[in-house]
């Protein structure tokens, strides 16, 4: 028997006995809605100030499939769960941003108390990095902190909605022998945990444009691919596209502005777990963007609290070179 | 989203949903559970952007948002441990039988994400190497040589275990 047939098979039994719940499409569309839901509901609570109070308020604006009696607390259709943190009625004004640039739109939207999130689409009437939609519509009233969808023109073929990641194939040395690891990407680290070494790989553009990465590991673990420490530099534009979905605790970095917290695999912040990712990211200039990250190995080792500090300390201890 | 497009939606769930679960298992290591939850958060996604890819091969894109969410899920929580310290029991290697299948998945665990992606697609969902390629948004040449390569390092490793078993 000839490995790829073995190896078919190992693979078969693997998963015969996976299955996909019948109920994925319902969790699917949930996840959607709790996405959805969010701004129909502010809209909802902005009518209802409108009209004070009047009777049936019918929710066509807002591009809800069905019309909505709104109120206060009303139930939102097909929602399946109780809406209460969304049903608010505090909010900001979302701004106009169409025809900003890319550049810009986020801290316009910062400025009002919003996230952005964008995605590209091709369009040649307008420059590239042009802003033309955006979800909620400019006028509308949002809940702090909400993301706001813009659409960016792009002259190059759109990218598909897909979780950024390195573009190596097995280890890739795309920066050569960096020697201890420590220097690369225009910065240099001063300082790392005892006992790692560096992971023998980096990685250029895996992030976006332009993006340097690489790891430090323990020595016992060479070749198995499993890192302790892993650093991310964005410059330029995938600096600001980094800095655009920060989440986390603020924390200050040699004075400059960070975000400290563990990630789930969709980037929503968790508790500390075998799950997530301790992941700190800072602005040490305005064009650069630092990223690192504690695999969940690393931190179960050294303790939360520990590895929380050592985090801190490795970022501290980072000089940006000019 | 109009009513056609939600039934498709169900129709392209009801055909896929399960093929889609078990490539993420494959590539990403975790338990049908973890993977349970990656394959929500990517069929997501592709919801969302239901009306306008729907009538140009969902599957394909579905599952390149599959396999990406998986390798980066495996690089980053580095399943890949969990499976190396699940030891493959020291039996000797006949085949077929559960101990080889163990090995074979051991070994599969510790390579790299991206190889072990490759090797998922070509061998187990039977896609060519062009079509591996789309899927993972890299050249033939890379299919052939990470292909190639991932064979060799569980080659190597059966090689050794069956000689130390003899």
């Amino acid at each position: 028997m000839n490995v790829e047939e073995a190896l078919k098979e190992a693979m078969a039994s693997r998963v015969a006995a996976v299955q996909a719940p019948p109920s994925m499409g319902q969790r699917v569309r949930r996840r959607n809605r709790r996405h959805v839901i969010r701004f129909r509901t502010a809209g909802a609570a902005l009518l209802t100030v409108a009209v004070a109070g009047a009777v049936p308020v019918y929710l066509s604006a807002t591009s809800g499939p069905a019309p909505s009696r709104a109120g206060v607390g009303a139930p939102v259709p097909g929602a399946s769960q109780p809406v209460g943190e969304d049903s608010a009625l505090a909010g900001n004004v979302v701004p106009d941003v169409v025809g900003l640039t890319n550049e810009n739109v986020a801290g316009v939207l910062k400025a009002a108390g919003f996230k952005v999130g964008g995605k590209k689409i091709l369009n040649d009437e307008h420059p590239p990095g042009t802003i033309i939609a955006q979800t909620p519509a400019a006028g509308t009233v949002a809940p702090e902190g909400a993301r706001v969808e813009v659409t960016i023109a792009t002259t190059a073929a759109p990218k598909t909605d897909q979780t950024p990641e390195p573009a190596d194939v097995g280890l890739p040395q795309d920066l050569g022998d960096l020697g201890d690891g420590r220097t690369f990407g225009g910065i240099r680290l001063d300082y790392l945990p005892d006992g790692l070494e560096w992971g023998k790989w980096s990685g250029k553009d895996g992030f976006g444009k332009t993006s340097y990465a690489t790891t430090w590991a323990e020595p016992s673990k060479a070749g198995t691919g499993e890192y302790s420490v892993e650093a991310v530099v964005y410059k330029g534009e995938a600096a600001r596209t980094r800095r655009d979905r920060v989440d986390g605790t603020p924390v200050k970095i040699r004075g400059k502005d960070g975000y400290l917290g563990s990630f789930t695999e969709g980037g929503e912040v968790a508790g500390s777990s075998p799950e997530t990712t301790l992941t700190l990211v800072w602005f040490p200039r305005a064009d650069v963007t630092i990223e690192l990250m504690f695999s969940p190995v690393f931190v179960q080792k050294l303790g939360q609290d520990a590895a929380d500090a050592e985090i801190q300390k490795i970022a501290e201890g980072v000089t940006v070179k000019d | 989203m109009t009513e056609e497009d939600e039934a498709a939606f169900d129709e392209f769930l009801a055909a896929r949903s399960t093929a889609l679960l078990r490539t993420a298992v494959l590539v990403c290591g975790a338990s049908p559970h973890d993977a349970e939850d990656l394959v929500q958060s990517a069929l997501e996604k592709v919801y969302r952007h239901w009306p306008r890819i729907r009538h140009d091969n969902p599957e394909a894109y579905a599952r390149r948002v599959v396999v990406n969410a998986a390798i980066s899920r495996a690089r980053r929580r580095r399943v890949i441990q969990e499976i190396t310290f699940a030891s493959p029991p020291e039996t000797p290697v006949e085949s077929p039988d559960p101990g080889l299948r163990e090995l074979l998945l051991g070994e599969l665990g510790r390579l790299p994400a991206r190889m072990r992606a490759v090797l998922v697609l070509r061998y187990w969902e039977d896609m060519s190497e062009a079509e591996t390629a789309a899927s993972l948004d890299c050249s033939v040449g890379t299919v052939k040589s990470q292909a190639a390569r991932g064979l060799a390092r569980i080659r190597a490793r059966l090689a050794t275990l069956e000689g130390a078993s003899a």
